[in-house]
């Protein structure tokens, strides 16, 4: 024991006087550091953005409330906000959010009009990207690893004491063994403290923080094995880099920007115009048919209502949401078709992430934030649900029971957010 | 410098290239290089060629379904409304830019300012998160790195191998073997830079200016000049190989990897913007107190109809010799709007603010610069963008007041108030197809070439201070050497 801790103290005194060694690990906490904190602050300010919206929402549809009694107009005029929290872990994987809406309203009024608006951030600062944990882990630590582990057998080969030290050194390990696990444990603490950090003021669960550090951890050493054995026989260092960064560039650029083309050409998505184009003429077409033509595909799909689809006037709103959800339901085959697609996407990718670790590593990390594409379909699905929810509620008062009581209002569908209970 | 100086710089630059000749290293950089760069510019240019194709068809095929209308009512019209597509600027072939990530087609309607759909990226893999095989990015990123790879140890390696005294010895100025050096990367670059000129060059005769083609190949060439430069600044500082050659990694890493996505989180940290649904909260108060203008008796329009039955000089709205619901929903359609624009021009002035920050780390990192630059030259930054949203507002405008002078002049108003009384009565309240005809053609074509020239000068002020700083770095080392 004693003896290990004596080769220890050994490398990490050399470490320490190692000028670009010691810069690059300094730079590593830094990055790491501002990306928690960037990432803490983006999650803050998505959770106040959503407690700010539901007061304001909350208040708006009070005053709509107040204002109008009618069924119709109350169902026309009152929004509903949906929205996405945050999850705790989500400070280290900012992930699809910055693409995907994570809040929205709506109103009872074909709802395949509505999905598709975005409330999206400023899209060149999108394309830029955003600096997060993941990031520096999955895209950055390779490249300060192959700065730290390519030269450690060619940088003792070029100043000439490679042999000398192998013949004199006590064992394998006392020598190389030691001064790699160093270099390690030392990345590994620059680049995880601040996620530590993070995790704990984001109150992120043990469990979690312990599979993420896990993941991490594979995937550096993976890279610091992958450099010190293409370092090994090596005596140019620029030529291991050389070779250790195009690695790289295959791994994070070149797979996955030739998975993007195969996918894009192998699955076919529906223009997501078609769709809204197809509920619009729909919705529009319902003015001019019979008004029985309407009514009586809605009654297939709500026969309890049946006995009250009756019209006294040429417009009643009973009338006008049921074309409206008609409309749906002809647009329902190709969005249904558009979001099989992005699925089949997704999973086409996973497959193509197995040949590159920084993506794996990014899928696996996003995934376990509910931040990646799928956590953005689950949302849309709860707001489809939703929809379906409020047209329930809205119906018996459109089609017989007449305007709905105060009380009755209270009673209204609320739509509850399940992603903040981490699966 | 004297032609005999030139000469012996052309010697230089000459033995480089033979020594590339020689290295395997240098040569597979060099063809994959050259290889990524002419994928690029060839599969980007089929991608946007495509889009543009097919959003120019959804824009004729929204237009006829338009005019196809059977006879209505005209506020039907109004809300059955228009699309409008953003069809992608020539030059964008080679930087499509933010054009994935913003929605590319808007529907327009009355009373209502919607947002742009259906952004690309979010039908994607996000398997390009990283990167995408587009010329913008094979320059910016990874023809940097290219360089590194090739030009690391052209100094530092005469240094190594001790020829570097010899060289001196025999004559050769430090300056001028820099300068030597300096030209056969430079070459590189050409060769590089070579696909994207055709390219862009190609784009004329898809209707681009010459300024922008020229401002886009100039800034390339002074992007990756500046990159030459910091090569031979490392390369005769460093006195070993590996020294220079980690050293210039590591500015790779900071300045084209961590650079750009340190301003884009900076930007949004130090520039909150307000998102849409938030600030609709604010519009809809201001639209409220202006009255809804479906419902002419909403108080709101009590004295708009006093000053109209004093212009026309009647006693009762019936006398009206226009239709007064047309003439409320003009006027508070015209109200609304302004209120609309209004925060919608604020909403775009914030945006604006946060790439501006986003901007300023130009200064620190060339990759910024030209990634700016790039974009704002071919049109697809955010300024494009948000030219996009003016324009089709003005579209939305006008259609809407053309169908609502339809309504005012062509609907009489009692058949109108009745219109709900029975089939008959509905039969009644409607105009002909014929003045569907009010909508405009619309093509959307980014700003002009002056305008983006003048909006990418401090893009190219940053590059050029950037070269100023290295040239001035590498005479002082250049001096030394000797």
């Amino acid at each position: 024991m004693n003896y290990l801790i004596k080769q220890f103290t050994r490398e990490w005194g050399f470490l320490l006087r190692q000028k670009y060694v010691v810069v690059l690990l300094l730079c590593s906490l830094v990055l790491s550091g501002f990306a928690i904190y960037s990432g803490l602050s983006e999650v803050s300010e998505q959770q106040q953005t959503i407690e700010r919206l539901k007061a304001a929402d909350q208040s708006d549809r009070a005053n709509v409330q107040q204002k109008q009694n009618d069924a119709g107009m109350l169902a026309y005029y009152s929004f509903h906000l949906t929205y996405s929290q945050p999850s705790n872990l989500a400070f280290a994987a900012l992930g699809e959010r910055d693409i995907f809406p994570w809040k929205h309203r709506i109103n009872l009024l074909a709802l395949e009009g509505q999905i598709y608006e975005s409330d999206a951030q400023n899209a060149e600062l999108a394309q830029a990207g955003k600096i997060d944990f993941v990031f520096v882990i999955s895209a950055l630590a390779p490249l300060v690893i192959i700065l730290l582990f390519h030269d450690l057998f060619a940088s003792e080969r070029t100043s000439g004491r490679h042999d000398l030290l192998v013949t004199t050194a006590k064992s394998y390990f006392a020598l190389w063994g030691a001064r790699i696990t160093v270099r390690f444990v030392a990345l590994i603490v620059c680049l995880m403290l601040p996620f530590f950090v993070g995790a704990f003021i984001a109150g992120a669960s043990a469990f979690k923080v312990a599979y993420v550090s896990l993941l991490c951890i594979a995937y550096l050493a993976f890279w610091a094995v992958l450099s010190v054995w293409l370092g090994k026989n090596a005596t140019s260092a620029p030529r291991v880099a050389s070779s250790l960064i195009g690695l790289w560039v295959l791994f994070a650029f070149i797979i996955p920007i030739l998975g993007d083309l195969a996918i894009n050409k192998t699955v076919h998505s529906p223009n997501g115009g078609d769709i809204v184009l197809t509920q619009r003429e729909a919705v529009n077409d319902a003015w001019d048919l019979h008004k029985s033509t309407t009514m009586n595909a809605f009654i297939k799909e709500y026969p309890a209502l049946a006995p009250y689809v009756d019209m006294s006037s040429e417009f009643e709103w009973k009338w006008y949401y049921a074309f409206q959800q008609m409309g749906d339901l002809k647009a329902a085959e190709l969005s249904q078709a558009y979001r099989d697609s992005a699925a089949k996407k997704y999973e086409l990718a996973g497959t193509v992430s197995w040949l590159s670790p920084p993506l794996l590593l990014q899928r696996s990390l996003t995934r376990a934030a509910n931040t990646d594409s799928v956590a953005a379909y689950n949302y849309e699905q709860q707001i489809r649900d939703y929809h379906q929810q409020l047209r329930e509620f809205y119906y018996p008062w459109l089609f017989y029971k007449g305007d709905p009581t105060k009380a009755a209002l209270e009673n209204m569908p609320r739509f509850e957010s399940t992603t903040q209970t981490s699966k | 410098m004297s032609i005999h100086n030139f000469s012996k710089v052309v010697i230089v630059a000459k033995d480089e290239w033979r020594y590339w000749l020689r290295s395997k290293l240098a040569m597979t950089v060099l063809a994959i290089g050259l290889l990524l760069t002419l994928s690029s510019v060839v599969v980007t240019a089929i991608t946007m060629h495509e889009l543009s194709h097919a959003r120019h068809e959804l824009q004729s095929n929204a237009e006829q379904s338009f005019v196809d209308q059977p006879d209505r009512h005209p506020h039907r019209m109004v809300h059955y409304g228009h699309y409008a597509f953003r069809t992608p600027s020539p030059l964008s072939t080679l930087d499509p830019g933010i054009d994935a990530y913003t929605g590319n087609s808007i529907f327009l309607e009355g009373h209502r300012q919607n947002s742009a759909m259906f952004a690309d990226q979010r039908q994607g893999t996000a398997l390009t998160k990283l990167g995408s095989l587009t010329p913008a990015f094979i320059v910016q990123t990874l023809a940097p790195l290219l360089l590194i790879l090739i030009g690391y140890s052209s100094i530092s390696r005469e240094r190594e191998s001790q020829t570097l005294s010899y060289l001196l010895a025999q004559g050769t100025s430090g300056t001028t073997l820099i300068v030597g050096k300096g030209l056969a990367l430079l070459s590189v670059v050409g060769l590089i830079i070579a696909p994207l000129a055709v390219s862009a060059l190609f784009t004329m005769s898809a209707g681009e200016s010459l300024l922008a083609v020229t401002s886009f190949v100039v800034g390339y060439a002074l992007y990756l000049t500046v990159w030459v430069l910091l090569i031979l600044l490392a390369s005769s500082v460093f006195s070993k190989n590996s020294g220079s050659f980690t050293a210039l990694a590591f500015v790779w890493i900071l300045l084209c990897i961590v650079m750009p996505r340190v301003a884009s989180t900076s930007a949004s940290t130090a520039v909150p913007s307000t998102g849409k649904i938030e600030t609709d909260f604010a519009v809809k108060a201001e639209l409220r107190k202006l009255g809804d203008g479906h419902n002419t008796n909403d108080p709101a329009f009590k004295q708009f109809k006093q000053s109209l039955l004093e212009k026309y000089n009647v006693n009762s709205i019936d006398e009206l010799p226009v239709n007064f619901r047309g003439l409320v929903a003009s006027e508070s359609e015209a109200k609304q709007t302004d209120v609309l624009n209004q925060f919608a021009e604020q909403r775009m002035q914030a945006e604006l603010k946060q790439t501006q920050v986003s901007r300023y780390f130009g200064w620190v990192s060339p990759m910024v610069a030209i990634r700016s630059l790039s974009m704002i030259v071919v049109g697809t930054s955010i300024e494009t963008h948000h030219r996009f949203l003016r324009e089709t507002e003005q579209l939305r405008f006008d259609f809407v007041q053309g169908l609502n002078k339809v309504h005012i002049e062509k609907l009489n108003y009692q058949d109108d108030m009745n219109r709900n009384a029975n089939a008959a009565a509905t039969q009644k309240a409607r105009v002909s197809a014929d003045n569907w005809q009010i909508l405009q053609a619309f093509n959307f074509t980014v700003d002009s070439a002056n305008i983006r020239a003048q909006r990418s000068v401090p893009a190219f002020l940053q590059l050029l201070l950037w070269i100023a700083v290295l040239v001035g770095g590498i005479k002082f080392v250049g001096k030394r050497l000797s």
